[in-house]
Formats: structure tokens, C-alpha cells, sequence
């Protein structure tokens, strides 16, 4: 690996239970994960395998019961609720499953989200999220709303989305879910290429097609993680 | 985020759901209008008060036989000079008003006169436009003159008022000659207007029209405003003293002054009574904005969800939501004093006085602005503290 110094995900001991009147629900246990710098993995799992509070943890949108989580080198569960904000918008890219676009925006108004927020100037925000739509091949449908594009292309203004702000982590969860085979191919050759950029790729999936074409996958199972099955 | 942007990025919003918008501004709307209006009329009646009493010293007592009272003595010209030995008492003279039919050249009307002594002219502000005024030889001669007002000789020569002096009138069959007319003064706020009146020598009007049935009202002039109510007591002593048979309590005593403050009180208290109506409006109508903004952040916790994931934080959601509630009812607020201004001219129309004013239009605004952000604080706080993943699982 090129930059396989650095860490961008480093987890130690992660729980998380879930209480649920009197009885105990342990989702996470003893999770141990880290990801380099430029790494492509996935995290399969079947559904209730606790691989979604997995990913929320990693984006910062949860908090274990215990352990540790640092982020890039920063210890995220000793952050602020503005703090967690600022690292989501800055470190993290998502690519949720039913791609979250804001339907009453425009394609290159919802790419340009995650720099407004950020305190970027808007000419420049746009000038960026009009580049990212176009290397994505969507230039042509900047104005566009969610509900005028294909699934693909949605996909498309979402991922654009997650990297306009060149994120250090791009957590997809499900990515191909919604997609038919097509586009779904389209897309995992979208994060090859972004990773080949140097992007790092975390994908949450029960798809076993999905997950062989990435370099190292975590399975996931009642809670426990294991490499390489 | 910039406000810039994130007002832009509400406008997005509003705009794209704008019967929403405007079926929720409703509310706002009408209470706004009321609001302005309420200023408006307050205002108008204000002015109007104002108007009325400017032509009446403040410092002016009238003496009067009390409503529905018996009078079994009445006031008499003797009793004005009575008055007068009061330190606190700078005139009083008496006044004998009456009504009747009033001809001249074949054209008749009835009309009220007015018997007076030349020192009202002084103290109502009258003036003549043309001729002269009444005088204090017209009173000692008992000249059968006449001075009218400026629309009753108007209407008496159908529109040519100056062709009436020099000739004669008559007053229920008698003759009087008309020497001047009286510049016009508006309503005199003792609802008999001077301007459709005609007057005469007090002496006349005793001797010749009203005979023993004259009942006259004393009008007194306070030395100044500090010693009206000094004035009103000498007034009683006197009246209790020369009157034994019925004493001060057959006669009623106003002065200008407490009238002009039952006048704005009135209209102060009928302000008061519309600005509560315009709040509860605005009330309802503020719990119109809080329905429509809490389904608004149910339609959009998803939204919400993905902006706090892509890092919005609390208080830009917040911020978001609340604003997005205020610009609803600040333009429910504009378009309230636009509908304001429209029923203006419909208040005018059916003589109800109404003076818009900056202070209407801003008083207006800023409650809309206000109902905006107190009911519209809770559902962007209920926004700003979502749980992100509750929010992102939301169907």
C-alpha cells in the first residue's frame, strides 16, 4: 500500500448493548477494526448481524456502550455534539442505500450540501460540486432534480456528494442495494477507480459479489467480527 | 452555513409548497390586518378627537339643565354675571339654542339657531368670512339680526352663500336681516354643528323666539386648565345658593377638558378591545404555524437525518426550521398590511376614521415575526434534537 502508514480507523473493544426493558441486547462485541489510509474493505454480514450500528459508529452517527474509536487519529468518543458534526462533514463521506438526495434540490445543489455547511463560499462550493458531477459524468444534469434521474444516477449525485469534500473515510452502506445489475456494476467501478484516487472505501453489505471485488473483507456475525471468514 | 444560504435553501422549501404557504399565512394575514387597522383607527379617532376639541378651550365649563332632570327654576342671564364675581372665572355668558323653520326667497329648511352674546364668537373660534360679526349693540338693541353658518347659507341659496348677506331671513315666521356669515369650523363636538346653525343676538332670541320657555345653557371660561375644577365648585355654590328651589343638582356642569379625556379614553379602551381580538388571531393563527411546521419536520425527518450526517449541526436545524416558520409568518405579516391598506378606503367608506401609520405597519410585522418564532420555536427544536439514526431509518 502507497500511504500504509496511516490509520484512518482504529476501534478497540467496541460494545454495544442495547437495553430493551430488562433484557440486554448485545449488538457489537469486542469489535476490533483498523483501516489504513487508501484501504477498500467490506463488512458483510446478514441483516441483524449488527453490521448497521457497526456503520454508525463508524460515521459518528452513534456511540458504543464501550470501548474506543479513533478516527483518522482523533479519540471521536470524547468529542462534542458540534464537534461529531464538524467530523462528519469533514472527515466522512456517506453513501446511504436509498441515496438520501433532498428532493427538492437540484443534483449540483445537493452535491454542494456538505461544503455550505462547512462555511465554503457558494460560487466556489458550486464550482466544486460542478466538477465532481462532471468526472461522475452528470454534467449534463446538474439542474436536475432526484426525481428526474435514473437510480444510477442518483447514486451517482450521491456519491459526488460524498467526496466533494474530500473526506478522509467514505462509509457506502449498501450501495448497491436499490440498483439493478447494471448500475450496480457501474457503481462498484466508481469506488475502484475513487480508491485507486487514494480514497478510503468502508462498504457495509450482505452481498457476497459486492464484497469479493474489494481488497479485505470483515465478516460480521451476532455481533463478532472476523477476517477473511 | 452562511444565512445567506440557508435562507435559500428555505425559500427552496416555501416555495415549492405554496398553497401550504399561503393557507398557513392565512391566519397571519387577517391578524396583521387587524393589527395595522387597529392602529389605523385608533389614529383616525384620535386625530379626529383632536379636531373636534381643538375648537374648544379646554378650559371651557358649560351649565346646563341636567338630562331628564326636572328643572323647576331655570338658568337665567342673571346667573352668567353671577358667575363672574368667581376669582376662578374669566367669562360666562348664556346661550339659548332652539330649532325651527327657516326661510329665505321661497326656500325653507328647519334648522337650529342659536340665541349668544357677542363673547362666543370669541371663545368657539367663530369669524366671519363675509359681513360682520354679532356685537354688543346688536344685543343692547335687540337688532333683529342674524349671522349664519357656513353651510346652512350654502344650502339656504343653493350654493351662491354670498347673495345672502344684506337680505332677510326669516326664523319661524319672524324676520331677521343676515348681516354676515361665519367661516366653516367642522363638527363642533357638542353634536350640533355650527356650521349649519344660525345665530342671533342673545336678547332677540329671549324676547322674540323662545319667550319664558327660555332655558338657556351658561357657558363659563376658567381663568386657565389648573382652576376648571375650582370654577365648578364656585359654579355649585352659587347655583345651590340662587336656585334653593332645586338647587345644583337640577343642572348638569361639564367641562371640556373631562369630556376630551372620556372622548380618547373611549376610543382608547375600543383600541384596546380590537388589539385583543388581533392577538387571539394571531394566536390561532400561531397554532396553525406550529401544526404545519411539525408536519413539515415529520415529512422531512429523513431530510433531517441525511443533513445531520453530511454535518449539520443542532443549531443550524434549528435555525433552519425556525427561520423557515418566521419567513412563513413574516410574509403572512406583509401581506396582512397590504390587506391593511386595501380596507382603508372600505373603513373611510363607511365613515369610520382610520389613519395608516409607520408605527401600524411595524407594531403589525413585528407580532407576525413574533407568532412566527414562538410557534414556531418548538417543532425546529423537536428538529434540531432527532436522534440522526432514528432519523435516517424513518420511512
Amino acid at each position: 500500500m502507497e500511504h500504509g502508514a496511516k490509520i484512518v480507523i482504529d476501534t478497540r473493544q467496541l460494545v454495544k448493548i442495547y437495553q430493551n426493558g430488562s433484557e440486554e441486547l448485545k449488538v457489537l462485541d469486542d469489535v476490533n477494526i483498523k483501516v489504513s489510509n487508501s484501504d477498500f474493505i467490506a463488512i458483510l454480514g446478514p441483516s441483524g448481524s449488527g453490521k448497521s450500528t457497526l456503520m454508525n459508529i463508524l460515521g459518528c452517527l452513534d456511540i458504543p456502550t464501550s470501548g474506543q474509536y479513533y478516527l483518522d487519529g482523533l479519540d471521536v468518543l470524547k468529542a462534542s455534539d458540534n464537534e461529531l458534526a464538524e467530523i462528519r462533514n469533514k472527515k466522512i463521506g456517506f453513501i446511504f442505500q436509498k441515496f438520501n438526495l433532498l428532493p427538492k434540490l437540484t443534483a449540483v445543489q445537493n452535491v454542494m450540501l456538505p461544503l455550505l455547511y462547512r462555511g465554503v463560499k457558494e460560487e466556489e462550493a458550486w464550482e466544486t460540486a460542478r466538477e465532481k458531477l462532471s468526472i461522475l459524468g452528470l454534467e449534463a444534469r446538474l439542474h436536475h432534480r432526484p426525481n428526474e434521474l435514473s437510480g444510477g444516477q442518483q447514486q451517482r449525485v450521491a456519491i459526488a456528494r460524498a467526496i466533494v469534500g474530500t473526506p478522509q473515510l467514505l462509509l457506502a452502506d449498501e450501495p448497491t442495494g436499490n440498483l439493478d445489475s447494471k448500475s450496480s456494476g457501474d457503481a462498484m467501478e466508481i469506488f475502484k477507480e475513487l480508491n485507486r484516487q487514494g480514497n478510503t472505501i468502508v462498504i457495509i453489505t450482505h452481498d457476497i459479489e459486492v464484497a469479493e471485488q474489494v481488497r479485505k473483507i470483515f465478516y460480521i456475525r451476532d455481533g463478532k467480527i472476523h477476517e477473511n471468514g | 452555513m452562511k444565512l445567506k444560504q440557508l435562507l435559500k435553501l428555505i425559500l427552496i422549501n416555501i416555495t415549492q409548497n405554496k398553497m401550504r404557504t399561503f393557507l398557513t399565512t392565512l391566519g397571519v394575514i387577517v391578524g396583521t390586518a387587524t393589527i395595522f387597522l387597529v392602529v389605523a383607527i385608533g389614529k383616525g379617532g384620535e386625530a379626529q378627537i383632536n379636531e373636534q376639541y381643538s375648537k374648544l378651550n379646554v378650559g371651557t365649563i358649560i351649565v346646563m339643565a341636567a338630562p331628564r332632570g326636572r328643572v323647576v327654576d331655570p338658568l337665567t342671564k342673571k346667573d352668567a354675571q353671577l358667575f363672574l364675581a368667581s376669582e376662578n372665572i374669566t367669562r360666562a355668558f348664556p346661550v339659548l339654542r332652539g330649532n325651527g323653520d327657516i326661510n329665505y326667497d321661497n326656500y325653507s329648511t328647519s334648522g337650529n339657531y342659536m340665541a349668544i352674546q357677542p363673547e362666543f364668537q370669541v371663545s368657539n373660534n367663530l369669524i366671519v368670512e363675509q359681513g360682520r360679526e354679532l356685537e354688543e349693540e346688536d344685543e343692547n338693541k335687540k337688532n333683529k339680526c342674524a349671522v349664519i353658518g357656513a353651510e346652512l347659507a350654502n344650502t339656504l341659496t343653493d350654493g351662491n352663500p354670498s347673495e345672502i348677506v344684506g337680505h332677510s331671513i326669516s326664523i319661524n315666521s319672524r324676520k331677521f336681516e343676515v348681516v354676515g356669515i361665519y367661516k366653516a369650523v367642522g363638527d363642533s363636538g357638542s353634536g350640533m354643528s355650527y356650521d349649519d346653525s344660525v345665530f342671533i343676538p342673545y336678547s332677540v332670541g329671549e324676547r322674540f323666539l323662545l319667550g319664558t320657555r327660555a332655558n338657556p345653557t351658561i357657558n363659563v371660561q376658567a381663568t386657565s386648565i389648573d382652576t376648571v375644577q375650582l370654577a365648578i365648585e364656585d359654579i355649585t355654590a352659587i347655583l345651590n345658593e340662587t336656585h334653593r328651589a332645586g338647587g345644583a343638582e337640577q343642572f348638569r356642569i361639564l367641562d371640556a377638558g373631562s369630556r376630551l379625556v372620556a372622548a380618547q379614553e373611549s376610543a382608547r379602551s375600543m383600541s384596546m378591545l380590537l388589539l385583543a381580538v388581533a392577538i387571539v388571531v394571531l394566536i390561532v393563527s400561531g397554532i396553525g404555524i406550529m401544526n404545519v411546521m411539525f408536519v413539515t419536520v415529520k415529512e422531512r425527518t429523513r431530510e433531517i437525518g441525511t443533513l445531520k450526517a453530511i454535518g449539520a449541526k443542532k443549531r443550524e436545524i434549528l435555525g433552519q426550521f425556525l427561520i423557515e416558520a418566521v419567513v412563513i409568518s413574516l410574509v403572512g405579516g406583509v401581506l396582512g398590511v397590504i390587506v391593511g391598506f386595501v380596507a382603508v378606503p372600505l373603513l373611510k367608506y363607511f365613515e369610520l376614521p382610520a389613519l395608516p401609520s409607520i408605527s401600524g405597519i411595524l407594531l403589525g410585522l413585528v407580532f407576525s415575526v413574533i407568532t412566527g418564532v414562538f410557534f414556531g420555536f418548538y417543532p425546529a427544536w423537536k428538529a434540531a434534537e432527532f436522534n440522526p439514526i432514528d432519523a435516517l431509518r424513518y420511512e
